[in-house]
């Protein structure tokens, strides 16, 4: 899929020279921009408890250590890896281990015969472009409820792969998982989505 | 043999170009034939595409502006 969001790293010298300069609208931008994918971040790895506090000191390190960022990843990602180093601090320190196994399951076994060939049609659906389906408001609902109940660790790894134009190895290396558990859950946040809005067209 | 239930699994890897050159071999074969997995993989796709436009994002509590303040203050004493 086409990565996005690349044009931001163009203006980031200029918004980072802001920031040490202590500009507010500087500030007001990059948290509003950056908070809600930091937070995602640190829910997939800690947890819902101490996300949000994590994310705070996150924020307070990265603003101290801005003088001394060098470019060489962008912004935002440097910005998600010490939201996740903190946060796998956090981890230890609260010795939790939290399960990748979600309790998902593919594409329900009854939706294929024996020989793996689906039983029912697919059926087309009557809204053919993103805009068509966004303009039913009852739909874009749906889908941002589908959206807010997946589990954090796959609401972070679409958020960052498929919203967010992030790579697969920075993403791996932010939530410290393999390429494969990676591509894993990004399937099955783009399964249970895809799901939920063919259940809207069907009723 | 690709049948729907691999595509199905396989679906995003084919759809980001991550399947190995067999694999993707396989499952461009099954859709020849198949248009029902046709159907689901341009369904899969705008599903992406639907999200990308829609940014959904992290239900939070936070007042951004609030927090944006206290770190512009924090970033006044560092320097």
């Amino acid at each position: 899929m086409e990565k996005v969001a690349k044009h931001e790293q163009l203006d980031e010298k200029a918004l980072i020279a802001k920031l040490i300069e202590g500009d507010a609208a500087a500030f007001d931008y990059v948290v509003g921009r950056y908070h809600s994918i930091m937070l995602s971040v640190a829910r997939a790895i800690i947890g819902e408890a101490f996300a949000d506090e994590v994310v705070q000191e996150a924020w307070v390190s990265a603003i101290k250590a801005l003088p001394r960022f060098e470019g060489r990843a962008s912004l935002k990602t440097w910005l998600l890896q010490i939201t996740s180093n903190g946060a796998k601090t956090r981890l230890r320190r609260e010795s939790r281990q939290l399960s990748l196994d979600d309790g998902w399951q593919a594409e329900p076994d009854e939706k294929f015969d024996k020989r793996g060939h689906r039983i029912d049609d697919v059926l087309p659906w009557n809204m053919e472009t993103p805009d068509a389906l966004l303009e039913n408001d009852q739909l874009r609902q749906v889908i941002e409820n589908t959206f807010q109940k997946l589990p954090p660790h796959q609401r972070a790894v679409l958020t960052m792969a498929d919203i967010e134009g992030l790579e697969m190895t920075e993403i791996c290396n932010i939530l410290d998982i393999s390429s494969s558990n990676a591509r894993v859950l990004l399937h099955r946040a783009r399964t249970t989505l895809h799901h939920s809005i063919e259940k809207y067209q069907e009723s | 043999m690709f049948e729907c239930k691999d595509v199905a699994e396989e679906a995003s890897n084919y759809l980001d170009g991550d399947l190995p050159l067999g694999k993707r071999v396989g499952l461009f074969l099954h859709l020849v034939y198949c248009s029902c997995c046709r159907r689901y993989l341009q369904q899969l796709r705008q599903t992406i595409t639907t999200v990308v436009v829609l940014r959904p994002q992290e239900q939070h509590q936070t007042d951004t502006q609030a927090l944006a303040e206290k770190l512009r203050a924090i970033s006044k004493t560092e320097s």
